[in-house]
């Protein structure tokens, strides 16, 4: 059981890091702030 | 008495000039007024009695910097000075100034003189001219401007009679334009534009062109015939910016001989405090002693909280796994995530103060002093005065700060401020430098009052700062881009901050501190944790090498214990990773497990400390409840067993984060600031060498 936890925190942490850095989610409009978008 | 037709005449200005007031003066209508920009949100109308034969209808428009409207107030006002066939077409446009932002005022002027509409300039709070030391030339600057000017004073119901007299003569007002901007801006672009646009007289068309989204009068046909003008030219937003920097330089040479400001003259509260604030040697001991304090507090201040959320994670990993079933997943939680997010928490209390500072002099209007006592020193390196508040909001975070640089003009300027910008010590280097700071620099006070280490933090932003400057001197030198560009900044008054906005800037930069890098951080200290914890065969087997290995020696049982931890660590995944790494850092003092910290913190430079409990949590069987602190302290080197963080070795490491451009974000938004991928892998390799090579430097000389 504690193996299954640690390895679905893995998988959420990796999942977590390669959508920030990789798959970079794009603005949906309505932005208020000067980014450019 | 017969009456004439009433005038229509359009009241314009800047928000803050007291248009407002003149308005109420003039037609006698109460109405509020504020000493906010943008009170104005609607078109006002007013009837003023000039003659007994002769009244006008007064509309008083919101206030707006130029006719390129950027909000929708702003562009009733070019609608109304655009659509001649509108029932509300002035006849004739105040254009209200006051003497203390002239330079600025005259931009939105200067626009509006070049449509050929009768045009006045009242220039307001002439009262105040002598209290606050400034001289005008009125008969030179008519001259200049083509343009009667009227003094006035709306509060004090001064020069009003004056204005109302002058109205009756709007029809021999000078209407030359004031600037032929053609030629200035691209002729030959302007020469299709007059042809194109034969019915339009020229500076209307190209406003038209411009702003043709903010045109709804526009016929169908109007539309196609900018649409094609567009379509032809792709340098329009350049001839824009061109535009408004030919305006600035004309008005700069105008005013250079029409208005004086004589400091010492000036005789009320805001300029006596601006004197000194801005003086020429006690401006910058000023804004150095602040800085200084800022600095001495952060240690001073941040110290007790500091320990005790130390403490309490130390407590929680322990409790953690005292309490909870042995197993796989409870070391993950308390060898893993509590250390990982206690190296960000932890820094709460200083980053909170820095914050506080920061908000304090925004607050108070003195950042807009020090970003006007700065300029003259950018300038030398290249840089607008502008580049100040990129500088200084780096000390935040440098994303939004090389964000702030799209206010530069010059596109020079802006790539310098672009490029120079992550030198500048944001907060995610705080808690590198202050563990390691509190581990290398006593904790002494200096001449009785000066604390050693907050003075070791002051030095390390003095030596960012000047990385910045030196590096844009350079940068100025070898960037062959040609460009001028205008510096122009409004100074506000003096005001005691308020609380309630200082607390609620503290409390949302420090949640977007916290929250931003903290979830990076607990997901790259469980892949840490999980990298540390597990490893290929040599891992599996550590407990029967070192058995073997020990049979012959008289080992107690702490220290095998000891000697397998070492051992699986070096042997984990993480370490084969660090020790093959090794040989790159080890001239610059470090072991493989700060390589480890140095790569992860690529992610954001606040992870080194995160990483490194978490591979200290891991590798170590001491006391479970030992800070993060304590476990970097007793970190040695196993094979001569010295201290891993020494002063050598501590002093390098942070030269190494003053240099280095560790943080991924960055890199994006430089990407997507400079629309191309050469200017931040030129930054991040430049930076990333000189950080090398200083810390190497820094170690060889003090070990």
């Amino acid at each position: 059981m504690q193996e299954t936890l640690t390895y679905i925190a893995l998988g959420l942490a990796l999942g977590f890091l390669v959508k920030k850095y990789f798959f970079k989610e794009k603005n949906k409009g309505n932005c208020d702030k000067d980014c450019g978008c | 008495m017969l009456q004439n037709t009433p005038l229509k005449v359009a009241l314009v200005g800047n928000p803050n000039t007291g248009k407002t007031s003149l308005f109420n003066q003039l037609t006698g209508l109460k109405q509020k007024v504020g000493n906010y920009p943008g009170i104005t949100v609607d078109k006002k109308q007013g009837s003023c009695k000039i003659t007994d034969s002769q009244s006008a209808i007064i509309s008083d428009l919101p206030g707006t910097y130029s006719i390129n409207p950027t909000s929708l107030d702003e562009t009733l006002v070019l609608e109304t000075l655009l659509d001649t066939e509108n029932k509300d077409f002035p006849d004739a446009v105040i254009v209200v100034a006051e003497i203390e932002n002239l330079k600025r005022n005259l931009l939105l002027f200067s626009q509006i003189k070049e449509l050929s509409i009768p045009t006045v300039l009242v220039i307001n709070m002439a009262d105040q001219l002598k209290r606050k030391g400034i001289s005008i030339d009125i008969d030179a600057l008519e001259k200049e401007l083509k343009t009667t000017i009227i003094l006035i004073s709306a509060r004090k119901k001064q020069g009003i009679d004056a204005l109302k007299a002058e109205l009756l003569n709007y029809k021999n007002w000078d209407t030359t334009p004031l600037l032929n901007i053609a030629d200035k801006i691209d002729a030959c672009f302007f020469k299709q534009v007059k042809e194109d646009f034969k019915d339009v007289p020229l500076y209307k068309a190209w406003l038209l062109i411009t702003q043709q989204e903010y045109c709804s009068f526009l016929s169908d046909d109007m539309h196609k015939r900018i649409d094609e003008i567009k379509n032809s030219c792709d340098a329009i937003k350049k001839f824009q910016h061109k535009e408004t920097i030919y305006r600035y330089q004309r008005i700069n040479e105008i005013l250079k001989t029409t208005y004086k400001v004589d400091k010492s003259k000036a005789t009320d509260t805001r300029s006596r405090l601006d004197a000194i604030l801005t003086h020429r040697v006690f401006g910058y001991a000023i804004f150095a002693g602040i800085l200084f304090l800022i600095f001495q507090s952060i240690f001073d201040w941040a110290s007790l909280p500091m320990d005790l959320i130390d403490q309490f994670f130390a407590e929680l990993s322990s409790f953690a796994k005292t309490n909870m079933t042995p197993g796989v997943f409870t070391n993950l939680i308390a060898e893993g995530i509590i250390p990982g997010i206690g190296g960000v928490v932890i820094f709460i209390p200083q980053i909170a103060i820095l914050f506080l500072f920061i908000a304090t002099l925004e607050e108070t209007g003195y950042m807009s002093r020090v970003v006007f006592l700065m300029d003259k020193i950018m300038r030398r390196f290249g840089m607008s005065g502008k580049s100040v508040i990129p500088l200084i909001s780096g000390t935040a975070c440098s994303i939004p700060a090389i964000m702030a640089a799209r206010n530069i003009s010059g596109w020079k300027e802006r790539l310098i401020t672009i490029l120079v910008t992550p030198f500048t010590t944001c907060s995610a280097r705080i808690p590198v430098y202050a563990i390691i700071i509190s581990l290398i620099i006593p904790d002494e006070k200096v001449l009785g009052i000066f604390n050693l280490q907050g003075l070791a933090l002051f030095a390390l932003y003095a030596i960012g700062f000047a990385a910045a400057i030196v590096s844009a001197m350079l940068l100025n030198r070898i960037l062959k881009i040609k460009q001028r560009s205008f510096f122009i900044i409004e100074m506000p008054n003096y005001k005691i901050p308020s609380i309630k906005n200082l607390v609620i800037t503290v409390i949302e930069k420090t949640k977007a501190f916290v929250f931003g890098a903290g979830k990076i951080i607990l997901a790259l200290s469980i892949i840490l944790w999980f990298l540390a914890s597990s490893g290929p065969a040599a891992y599996d087997n550590a407990e029967t090498t070192i058995n073997q290995q020990s049979e012959s020696a008289q080992l107690s049982d702490d220290e095998l214990a000891h000697k397998i931890a070492s051992y699986k660590l070096e042997n984990s995944y993480i370490g084969i990773m660090g020790k093959t790494i090794e040989p790159v850092i080890k001239p610059l003092g470090y072991d493989w497990k700060i390589g480890i910290a140095l790569i992860s913190s690529f992610a954001a430079r606040e992870v080194f400390v995160g990483t490194l409990a978490t591979i200290y949590s891991v590798g170590d069987d001491g006391e479970d409840t030992a800070t993060i602190k304590e476990r970097m302290r007793a970190e040695v080197h196993p094979e001569t067993g010295e201290k891993i963080f020494n002063f050598a070795s501590g002093m390098s490491l942070m030269m190494y984060y003053v240099f280095a451009m560790q943080c991924i974000g960055t890199l994006a938004i430089v990407k997507r600031e400079t629309n191309s991928w050469k200017w931040p892998i030129l930054q991040v390799v430049g930076m990333g060498i000189l950080a090398y090579i200083t810390a190497m430097i820094t170690f060889m000389i003090l070990s």
